[in-house]
């Protein structure tokens, strides 16, 4: 099968080189635009913050891998990206790195499955711009179900990976009903404000943001329909929050064992977690002294990060089983594209029709008319696939190129539903 | 002795050995391999479990409360028995191996030992006795259970503390929830005490006209009752919880332990009936 493609990826090149081949969603429509009158009959573009991909069918068999790179140097207007700076790949290869990156596996943290999603989106747009074909929807199924597999049968994505997300996770090792809880997020950057959301998003019963910048707690609390304090005022609140995040870059602690002392007794030393996911550190780790205090650093959340990345990447060899499996299955399935096993299934479908018929209505006629009917129910049949079998060969003999054979054959196999017969019967 | 009660003397221990590896694998593999199967095995079990109680109560005409390897079965299943109704009720599964190891250890020890009672009390065969020794021993089921909740939620505890995020922080379910379960298995087996208690205040004069209120065994039933009384209304009321109230669970179970021992090996005490 023909199919190229190049990927720029967190493994061959610096975030500058990848920054400078980012695409915007409307860049990649544009490049879509181009892509289809220059090289591609059909294609897919991804572009997220870790890698940029092309993957297309050439519409003219002599286009090689070289050449992509070039029609995207072009577009970008930029000449500091080496070809050395990507992974390339042809034919079966190209589509297990598609489904090697739909699984994750291929991510910088392996089984994030926002992948999943990216490459869904980049597949949307291709079938918006008319760039996906029979094939590529093919590829799409295919790749969308190898996807799903590996979520369902392996734990390639089971587990904390950020330490925002970690933070969740051990705190709802403490509690068992976030919805009954209130937490306090210290700090409104990037970290606090993922922090923030991984919350409200396990249901959170009340959120309440601070920072030194109130507008800045403000515009995340309007977000996440939550609520903004003082940050002179909120030491004095303290013991209303059961759970405690900071994420701050603030040079000095913030928060005291004193200032939790106080909080702790008068709430009547009911659990408190305190998450401080900041560097330098902002509440004083001497407060994991205090009974029924839980507090945790960056450090002891990166412990179960590491944890569960390595039980990630004991999941590969089952992902990669998987994906030779889908293979295999779709090798299966293009092969199935070639025009003699076409006409060969196209007389079969027509047959096992034709007697099925005969064989309910056998009784209706005499012994002596039962063999005129086989004789003329087999030259009907005979008939009307003569000119498409005609035409099929033609399509061999005049020489097209094995992508648009295999696009004109999978039309056929659609309309007369050979496909699912064939796959009925591999089932 | 027949040849059933035999055979099921000998299954009993292989099979809860049987059922605690595979929710032991389980617990380690992390699985959800054996979700299901392992909550039929255990049902297998216990229903085995009973036939025999059933039918040792059949066949010798008398509760199987005659000599105390007797009254280790009934603890065995009743430990067991609570757990899997609260692994129904809850759907919290990872925390089998902690409990049926018990059932384990009172069942070999049971089977090991248990013999025919050649001659059986009269008392023994009172009705009131019957549903006191059984609220009694399903209340201790309680304790028991109440006080493995109670270890795991000290021992996630001090896991979380010290960071430790190994097999016990991935498996097991979070600390509100373990402590939620000891605490209402302590309820649950308080309850069951109280109605032993009541039902032996009633009938002690009755059976022992010339009975000591100094008896040992009373006086470690009534510290335990004492202690799970105090630290469930503690809880109730709010006052005190975690580790405060896990403690006291603990404390009570081995006090409990401590005094059938006593009661059964050391001392006489009237209700050393064998």
């Amino acid at each position: 099968m023909n199919i190229l493609a190049i990927s720029i990826n967190h493994r061959t090149a610096p975030i500058e080189l990848r920054e400078a081949l980012h695409l915007s969603s409307d860049e990649i429509k544009s490049l879509i635009h181009h892509a289809k009158e220059e090289l591609f009959s059909e294609g897919l573009i991804i572009s997220t913050c870790n890698r940029t991909e092309l993957y297309g069918i050439p519409k003219d068999q002599k286009l090689d891998v070289l050449d992509i790179q070039n029609f995207i140097f072009n577009f970008k207007n930029n000449n500091d990206v080496k070809p050395e700076n990507f992974q390339t790949f042809a034919s079966t290869e190209a589509i297990r790195h598609l489904f090697r990156l739909i699984s994750g596996i291929d991510s910088l943290l392996i089984g994030d499955n926002q992948i999943y999603h990216q490459v869904k989106e980049g597949f949307q747009t291709s079938e918006e711009m008319q760039f996906a074909g029979v094939l590529m929807k093919r590829i799409f199924d295919a790749a969308t179900k190898m996807g799903k597999r590996a979520i369902s049968e392996t734990e390639i994505s089971e587990g904390a990976v950020t330490v925002s997300y970690a933070a969740v996770q051990l705190i709802e090792k403490i509690f068992s009903n976030l919805s009954k809880k209130t937490a306090l997020i210290i700090g409104a950057g990037e970290s606090g404000e993922l922090a923030a959301k991984h919350l409200k998003d396990r249901g959170i019963g009340r959120l309440v943001i601070t920072n030194r910048t109130l507008e800045r707690a403000e515009r995340i609390a309007r977000a996440l329909d939550s609520e903004t304090i003082f940050f002179d005022t909120f030491k004095e609140k303290l013991h209303e929050f059961d759970i405690i995040l900071s994420a701050t870059s603030s040079d000095n602690l913030i928060l005291t064992k004193d200032d939790i002392k106080k909080a702790m007794k008068n709430r009547n030393y009911s659990s408190m977690v305190l998450m401080d996911i900041s560097i330098p550190r902002d509440i004083d780790p001497a407060a994991r002294e205090i009974d029924y205090v839980f507090y945790h650093d960056i450090d002891s959340l990166n412990i179960i990060v590491e944890q569960n990345l390595s039980k990630r990447k004991f999941e590969v060899p089952r992902v990669e089983k998987i994906i030779n499996e889908e293979i295999d299955a779709f090798i299966s399935w293009y092969n199935s594209l070639e025009v003699a096993p076409t006409i060969k299934d196209l007389r079969d479908h027509f047959e096992s029709i034709r007697a099925d018929e005969v064989g309910k209505n056998k009784n209706r006629f005499s012994s002596e008319d039962q063999e005129k009917v086989e004789i003329i129910t087999k030259r009907i049949i005979n008939k009307i696939l003569h000119q498409p079998t005609v035409e099929l060969k033609k399509i061999n003999e005049l020489g097209t190129s094995p992508e648009e054979t295999a696009v004109k054959v999978s039309i056929l196999r659609d309309i007369f539903g050979i496909n699912d017969k064939h796959e009925e019967q591999k089932e | 002795m027949s040849s059933t009660i035999i055979f099921l003397n000998i299954l009993l221990p292989i099979l809860y050995s049987c059922t605690f590896s595979i929710y032991t694998y389980d617990f380690w593999k992390g699985g959800k391999r054996f979700t299901n199967s392992k909550r039929v095995f255990l049902f297998l079990t216990l229903l085995l479990h009973l036939v025999y109680l059933l039918y040792r109560t059949v066949f010798f005409n008398h509760p199987p409360i005659t000599n105390v390897f007797e009254i280790f079965t009934i603890l065995a299943f009743s430990i067991s028995f609570s757990y899997f109704i609260l692994e129904l009720v809850t759907d919290i599964r990872g925390t089998g191996p902690f409990i049926i190891i018990i059932s384990i250890i009172f069942q070999i020890i049971s089977s090991l030992f248990i013999k025919e009672t050649p001659i059986v009390k009269d008392i023994l065969r009172s009705n009131l006795l019957g549903i006191h020794v059984f609220s009694a021993l399903v209340g201790y089921s309680g304790i028991t259970v109440s006080a493995v909740y109670g270890f795991l939620y000290l021992t996630l505890y001090k896991d979380i503390k010290l960071n430790k995020f190994g097999l016990i922080f991935n498996r097991l379910p979070n600390l509100e929830v373990l402590e939620t379960l000891s605490y209402y298995s302590a309820v649950i087996g308080f309850i069951l005490l109280t109605c032993a208690i009541i039902i032996g205040i009633i009938w002690l004069p009755k059976a022992f006209p010339k009975i000591g209120f100094t008896d040992p065994k009373l006086i470690g039933t009534f510290t335990v009752w004492i202690l799970y009384g105090i630290g469930i209304l503690s809880k109730t009321f709010g006052k005190w919880r975690g580790k405060k109230v896990v403690f006291f669970s603990i404390i009570g179970f081995v006090i409990a332990i401590l005094s059938t021992m006593f009661t059964n090996f050391l001392s006489t005490s009237f209700h050393s009936f064998y």
